[in-house]
């Protein structure tokens, strides 16, 4: 095929030559998506043709590709917002790559709800921004779960926005709740915008963050239930199962302490399945009391330290510690309150001599 | 096996420069380049440590705290400081056979062309392309645990400077040394035609590490294996780290977990500050200058009791895998990094 024979088309037809940072950020976009992806991104985007994907050879080395995808949006002349708008739906779809930190905002006491407008959103969120910052390039898409997703890249009064350190925002109408990954600075302009924009008062973070966006509003939204399944349907598992061809010489001593564990950490856990989080940070400062034959620091002074609690998944990790004998049932709650207090950041000090959970502010 | 004080060790609890008697004009010179004294002896301590017991075996019940300076007075400060604040992964070697430290110039050159020889395997490249390699063995004055201990040996590994200017630098990209760190009871019984550099630390790119290995276990008869520090020893570590003292900021004491047999991996991390840390070890700790391991036991059940009484888990059921300190970290696939 005449890819440069394309090129020229293009170039005469419009007399149009797509800026090179557009071009190159195309490119370097398209590199990202792994092969078996790049057609139905491609299709999603609906910018380029029927007739122009179905020039595009996918089983070439993905430079090829690539290189062919932006000779199509030389000839349907893309700019940034294009761009943006396939890089929004890469970060979609992989959204989970990233770290997201929850905020909450909230409305002024006596204030009413408004009904939500969302052209009217997005007008107050731009105006805000760019009354502030020039140069910052602004993109939204709106999906199905009424989540918008804002995607916004940063430049400052001299230089022109950085497209590759863009920051997501989704935010859901219809709840207090933003969720915010990727931000380096900027913070205040961009919860000055939001909080404007939503017609709430103020924004506050939550001690909240993981890479499961999903699972973070699992959380927010009380969408997972502890005591029924709700949200992710399983099928119920057969209690009276036939009893397993066991050699009857084998007998469990602790058959009923086991059983009393399983039980516990279903009521503790619930039945359904964990929402995903990856970590939980501790930073204690109560007074030391080991055992009472230990009782050897006689300081007034806290014990301080930080425990970090880190896994791929992290919640049934800890569902699985008493079952397996390396901690007691029922676990502490200072560990089994995250989904209910949708925090993962605690800092807990001694309170009247009784160990409490009281989750002071950062 | 036991490592019972020695009459001429002095017993100090702590090493100023100050009172370092015959030794002063070198601590007026440590001084200049801002290493302190008592840094390189706890790193040789450290060392002993690691090496006593990880090698034999044996973890014993007591240990003596070697309070005296072991930096002998030919130390080169700045060599010495170039070993502090680097990752370095343990091997232990046997006895070298015929090894000589009057030809290591010899040595130098053999093992140049031997690394550059290995990294040409492969490569179409140009007759007489050296590829700008430079090895070299130095020795490492100063770290010895007593005086019958062998000196260390520095090998390193340089990048010529491309650059066409007369004094451009070489790089280092690659280290590893040698030591023998207080191993008299081990050299009574080596025949004399083999030298007990038991300890190996390398830095580097794991490539040159086969590479180098490789040209010493051929050129001397020896075997690297890798060296892995269990958790008992990495508790020990914790506890005597915890319990020195250091002028400059102190780091928490950070223990990690890793939490076996269940389908999702789990760390923990459990950092106290120092000062904490510090405190609780003091009260733990009776005699000066000695620990024991009813002490390093009773120091880390406190500090698994605290934790079990917030979180409910028993962390003595986990496996202790990291070991971090001002002084120094450790990990048990055997990699230590000396900070201080």
């Amino acid at each position: 095929m005449s890819a440069s024979g394309r090129r020229r088309r293009g170039a005469l037809n419009s007399g149009f030559t797509m800026d090179e940072t557009v071009a190159e950020y195309i490119r370097r976009t398209v590199l990202k998506i792994p092969r078996h992806e790049i057609m139905e991104m491609l299709t999603m985007w609906e910018f380029l043709s029927k007739t122009q994907l179905q020039t595009i050879n996918v089983h070439q080395i993905k430079e090829k590709i690539s290189q062919e995808v932006v000779e199509l949006c030389e000839e349907n002349s893309a700019s940034i917002k294009q761009a943006a708008i396939l890089d929004m739906i890469y970060n979609h779809t992989y959204r989970n790559k990233k770290v997201w930190t929850v905020y909450q905002m909230t409305k002024a006491a006596g204030e009413e709800t408004d009904s939500f407008n969302l052209a009217d959103f997005k007008y107050k969120f731009k105006r805000s921004l760019r009354s502030a910052l020039k140069n910052v390039t602004i993109n939204f898409r709106e999906y199905e779960d009424n989540a918008i997703w804002i995607r916004i890249a940063w430049g400052t009064q001299y230089t022109k926005p950085n497209q590759y350190k863009a920051t997501y925002v989704v935010y859901h109408s219809q709840t207090p709740y933003v969720f915010i990954s990727s931000l380096r600075s900027s913070l205040p302009l961009l919860c000055q915008a939001l909080v404007h924009a939503s017609s709430y008062h103020d924004i506050h973070e939550m001690e909240l963050r993981s890479r499961c966006i999903d699972s973070l509003k699992d959380i927010v939204f009380k969408r997972y239930s502890q005591t029924f399944q709700t949200y992710h349907p399983r099928p119920l598992q057969e209690r009276n199962v036939a009893p397993e061809k066991v050699d009857p010489r084998i007998i469990q001593e602790n058959k009923r302490e086991k059983e009393r564990i399983q039980r516990v950490n279903q009521e503790v856990f619930g039945e359904g399945l964990q929402p995903k989080i990856e970590f939980a940070q501790y930073k204690l400062e109560t007074m030391f009391k080991g055992e009472p034959e230990m009782d050897i620091l006689t300081e007034k002074e806290p014990f301080r330290c930080v425990v970090k609690f880190s896994s791929p998944h992290l919640l049934e990790a800890l569902k699985s510690l008493a079952p397996a004998g390396m901690a007691d049932a029922p676990l502490s709650p200072l560990l089994t309150c995250i989904p209910q207090k949708a925090r993962n950041y605690f800092k807990i000090k001694e309170r009247k001599g009784i160990l409490s959970a009281s989750c002071l502010g950062p | 096996m036991r490592r019972s004080g020695r009459p001429s060790l002095r017993r100090r609890q702590d090493m100023d420069t100050s009172d370092s008697g015959g030794v002063t004009p070198l601590g007026r010179k440590t001084a200049e380049t801002g290493i302190n004294f008592t840094s390189t002896t706890r790193f040789s301590r450290g060392l002993t440590f690691i090496r006593t017991h990880t090698l034999f075996g044996q973890s014993p019940a007591r240990r003596i705290i070697p309070q005296t300076c072991l930096l002998q007075e030919n130390a080169d400060p700045q060599k010495i400081a170039f070993l502090l604040r680097k990752q370095w992964t343990l091997y232990s070697v046997t006895p070298m056979y015929k090894f000589s430290y009057g030809n290591l110039k010899e040595y130098s050159r053999l093992l140049s062309a031997f690394v550059a020889a290995e990294k040409r395997k492969g490569l179409a490249v140009e007759v007489g392309n050296d590829l700008g390699i430079k090895v070299t063995l130095s020795t490492l004055l100063g770290l010895k645990g007593t005086d019958q201990d062998q000196v260390a040996i520095l090998v390193q590994i340089a990048s010529r400077s491309q650059l066409p200017c007369e004094n451009a630098e070489d790089k280092v990209v690659w280290s590893g040394w040698f030591c023998c760190i207080s191993g008299d009871d081990l050299l009574e019984s080596v025949p004399d035609d083999f030298t007990c550099l038991s300890l190996f630390l390398a830095n580097g790119a794991e490539s040159y590490t086969a590479i180098v290995g490789s040209w010493f276990q051929k050129t001397f008869d020896c075997y690297f294996s890798h060296l892995t520090i269990s958790p008992l020893n990495l508790a020990w570590m914790a506890a005597m780290w915890t319990g020195c003292k250091v002028d400059s900021h102190m780091a928490a004491t950070e223990l990690v977990f890793s939490v076996p047999c269940i389908p999702q991996s789990l760390d923990i991390s459990y950092a106290i500050h120092p000062e904490d840390a510090k405190a609780l070890w003091d009260t733990v700790q009776k005699t000066p200058g000695e620990v024991t391991q009813e002490e390093v036991n009773l120091f880390m059940d406190c500090l698994y009791s605290h934790f079990h009484r917030h979180f409910k888990i028993h962390l003595s059921a986990t496996r202790l895998v990291k070991v971090s300190t001002s002084i120094a970290s450790a990990h048990c696939d055997g990699n230590i990094k000396v900070l201080n």
